[in-house]
C-alpha cells in the first residue's frame, strides 16, 4: 500500500510537470516553474501565519481562507509573469532556460535575504485546512484534474493549434497570422498560475516554507518530469511527474544509495524512452481498445 | 576594513576563477551546442581530488571514513593531477549521458537531463564515500610563501595572487593552443560545422571526447582554486558556481572565448563591491546582471547575434 503522504507529494509533482509542460509544447523551454512555486508557497505561509483574520489559530484552517490564497497566489503569479514575460519570451531555446533559472535564483536569493521570509529557516508551522493526507491528496487531485482538462480544452482550441505551429516553426507560425507573442504569453501566464496553487497547497502540506523549495535543481528536475513522461500531450507530465516523483521515496530503504540509483533513472530513461513514457503511438494503441471512439471518417 | 586595492584583487580573482569555470562549457557547448549540467559536479571532484591530493584525510562520515592518500603532494603539483583525474570524470560523462544520446540522434533537450543525472551520481557518489561535510585546504598548502603580500600599502592574500595568477596561466596556455595548434584549429572547425569538418578528415568524434577532457580538466582547476580560496563546503558546493559560470558564459556571449573572460572578470568584480551589509544579496548580482544583459542584448556582450536563416 503506497503513503497517502508519498500520493500527495506524487500529485503536487504532476501539477509541476503540467506548469513546465504549457510552454514546452509551444517550443518554449522556460524553467521558471520552481520560482512561481516558490512565490505561491510565501503566499500562503506569509498569509495563513501573519494575518490573524483569515482563521489561522483555528484547529482546522478554514477552507474559504484556503481558497482566497490560491486567488491571490495565483493573481500574483500572473501579474508576475505578464510583467516580465514580454521581455523573457523574445529569447529563445537555451538562453530562455537560463534567463528563467536566473529569474529562479534571483528570486531564491530575494527569499533567502528579504526581512519578513524567515531567512534560511523559513516560514514554519503553517495551519493545516485538512486533518490528514487523505484531504490533502483530494485537493491536489481536484486542481490536477482542473488543470488536466483546461490542457485538454487547450490543446483542441485556436491555442493549441498555435502551439504546435509555433512548436514546429515559430517564423512559419508569425507568418500565417499567429501572434506568437500572445501565445507564448499565454502558455508562459498559465504555466505561472499552476504552479503558484500548487505551491499554496504544498506550503500547507509540508507546514513549513523556505527557499530550498524553489531552487535550480527544482528547474530541471521538474523539466525532467516532462521529458520523462513525454513532451507530446499532457499526460505525458502527469505520468512524469508521479513517476518521478515516486522514485526516489520508494527508494528510501535503499538508503545512501537511493540518489545515485535516482540519477541513474534520470540518465538511462532519455535513451530507451526518447520520446518519453506516453507516446502520441501508445496513445493512439490505446485508443483503438476506447469503446465509444468515433468512427473515423472515410478517406 | 578592506581597501579598493582588496577589493579590486578579490574581484578579479574571482572572476578569473569565473572565466575559466565557464570557457570548459564553452567547448562543449560549442562543439556539440547542448549545455552540460554535470560540469559543477566536475568542479566539485576537481577541489575534492586537490584535497586527497595534498595529503587530506576523509572525515569521519563516509563509507572512506579516516582514509588518506599514503603521499602527500605540494598544490602546485595536486592542482594539475586533479585537473586530469576531473578530464577524466568528465570523459566518463561523456561516454553516459552524452554518447547513447548522440548514436540515437536525440533531441537536444534530453541532454540537459541526462547530463543533471549524471551530476546528480557524481554529487551523491561524493557524499556517499566523503561524507557531506565541507573540507579546507590545509593553511599551508601554498608552501613557503606568506599568507600575504604587501602591494602598494595594501595586504593581498597570496592565495588571490595564486588563483589570478594560474588561470590567466591556464586562459594564456588554452588559447594558445586553440589558435595556434593543429588539435585546436580542428576542434574550431567542428564547433564551426561538424559535418564539413568530417568531410575535411576530422575525426569529430575525437574532438568531442578532446572537448570533454579539456572541460572537464578546467573545471576541475577552478574546483581546486576555489577550493584553496575559500573552502570546500560539501559536496553540492559546486553545484551553485556551475550556475554562475553558466551565467558568466551567457554573458559573456555563448561560444565567444574573450566574452567569458571579461564576463568573469565583470561579475567577480561586481560581486565584491556588494558592501558587507548585503552580502546576503551576493549570489543574485550575477543572475541579476545576467538577466539584464539578456533583454538588453541577448547574444551576450560579445557574442555573435544569432541570425536566423529561412
Amino acid at each position: 500500500m503506497i503513503d497517502p503522504t508519498l500520493l500527495v507529494q506524487m500529485v503536487l509533482g504532476a501539477l509541476l510537470g503540467l506548469s513546465v509542460y504549457l510552454p514546452l509544447s509551444g517550443g518554449q523551454l522556460s524553467l521558471a516553474t520552481p520560482g512561481f512555486y516558490a512565490i505561491g508557497g510565501y503566499m500562503a505561509a506569509l498569509l495563513s501565519t501573519g494575518w490573524p483574520a483569515l482563521g489561522g489559530a483555528a484547529p482546522l484552517y478554514p477552507l474559504p481562507s484556503l481558497l482566497l490564497e490560491l486567488g491571490l497566489a495565483g493573481a500574483l503569479a500572473a501579474a508576475v509573469a505578464l510583467a516580465i514575460g514580454g521581455p523573457v519570451l523574445k529569447l529563445r531555446g537555451i538562453y530562455l532556460a537560463i534567463a528563467t533559472i536566473s529569474l529562479v535564483e534571483i528570486l531564491r536569493v530575494l527569499n533567502l535575504n528579504l526581512p519578513f521570509t524567515g531567512g534560511a529557516v523559513g516560514i514554519f508551522a503553517i495551519p493545516q485546512p485538512f486533518s490528514d493526507p487523505a484531504g490533502y491528496l483530494g485537493a491536489a487531485l481536484l486542481l490536477l484534474l482542473l488543470v488536466g482538462l483546461l490542457c485538454q480544452r487547450l490543446e483542441g482550441m485556436r491555442f493549441g493549434r498555435a502551439q504546435a505551429a509555433i512548436r514546429d516553426d515559430e517564423l512559419a507560425a508569425s507568418c500565417m497570422g499567429i501572434d506568437t507573442a500572445r501565445v507564448k504569453l499565454t502558455a508562459f501566464v498559465i504555466s505561472a498560475v499552476i504552479a503558484a496553487l500548487t505551491g499554496v497547497l504544498s506550503a500547507h502540506f509540508l507546514n513549513t516554507w523556505n527557499a530550498r523549495q524553489g531552487s535550480f535543481d527544482a528547474s530541471i528536475t521538474t523539466l525532467a518530469f516532462v521529458v520523462f513522461g513525454g513532451s507530446r500531450s499532457w499526460l505525458g507530465p502527469i505520468a512524469g511527474g508521479l513517476a518521478l516523483t515516486a522514485v526516489p521515496e520508494l527508494l528510501r530503504p535503499i538508503g545512501d544509495l537511493r540518489l545515485i540509483v535516482y540519477g541513474l533513472v534520470i540518465v538511462v530513461g532519455p535513451v530507451f524512452f526518447p520520446q518519453g513514457l506516453i507516446t502520441p503511438e501508445l496513445l493512439k494503441g490505446l485508443a483503438r481498445w476506447w469503446p465509444w471512439r468515433q468512427r473515423e471518417a472515410a478517406p | 576594513m578592506d581597501t579598493l586595492l582588496q577589493i579590486l584583487f578579490n574581484g578579479l580573482s574571482v572572476g578569473a576563477v569565473y572565466a575559466l569555470f565557464a570557457l570548459g562549457y564553452t567547448l562543449v557547448f560549442s562543439v556539440l551546442g547542448v549545455i552540460n549540467f554535470a560540469q559543477g559536479a566536475v568542479f566539485t571532484l576537481g577541489a575534492y581530488f586537490t584535497y586527497l591530493l595534498i595529503g587530506g584525510a576523509v572525515g569521519a562520515n563516509g563509507l572512506l571514513a579516516g582514509l588518506a592518500l599514503p603521499f602527500a603532494l605540494p598544490f602546485w603539483l595536486a592542482l594539475p593531477l586533479a585537473g586530469l583525474a576531473a578530464a577524466l570524470v568528465s570523459l566518463l560523462v561523456e561516454a553516459v549521458a552524452f554518447r547513447p544520446l548522440r548514436r540515437r540522434r536525440a533531441e537536444p533537450l534530453l541532454y540537459l537531463i541526462t547530463s543533471l543525472g549524471a551530476g546528480v551520481i557524481l554529487v551523491n557518489l561524493i557524499q556517499l564515500l566523503m561524507g557531506a561535510e565541507g573540507y579546507s585546504l590545509p593553511a599551508d598548502s601554498l608552501g613557503a610563501l606568506p599568507v600575504a603580500l604587501n602591494l602598494g600599502g595594501a595586504q593581498v592574500r597570496t592565495v588571490q595572487l595564486v588563483l589570478l595568477g594560474v588561470s590567466a596561466l591556464v586562459l594564456i596556455g588554452l588559447t594558445l593552443w586553440l589558435e595556434g595548434s593543429r588539435g585546436g584549429k580542428a576542434l574550431q572547425a567542428v564547433s564551426e560545422d561538424a559535418t564539413t569538418a568530417r568531410l575535411l578528415g576530422i575525426d569529430s568524434d575525437g574532438m568531442i571526447l578532446l572537448s570533454f577532457a579539456v572541460s572537464g580538466f578546467l573545471a576541475g582547476i577552478s574546483g581546486g582554486l576555489v577550493g584553496l580560496s575559500i573552502s570546500i563546503t560539501g559536496p553540492y558546493f559546486g553545484i551553485g558556481f556551475g550556475l554562475k559560470a553558466l551565467g558568466v558564459l551567457v554573458l559573456g556571449g555563448l561560444g565567444s572565448v574573450p566574452g567569458a573572460v571579461l564576463a568573469g572578470l565583470i561579475i567577480g568584480l561586481a560581486e565584491a563591491l556588494v558592501p558587507s551589509e548585503l552580502s546576503g544579496y551576493k549570489d543574485a548580482v550575477a543572475f541579476a546582471f545576467l538577466f539584464a544583459v539578456l533583454l538588453l542584448r541577448p547574444q551576450g556582450l560579445l557574442g555573435r547575434p544569432q541570425v536566423t536563416k529561412v
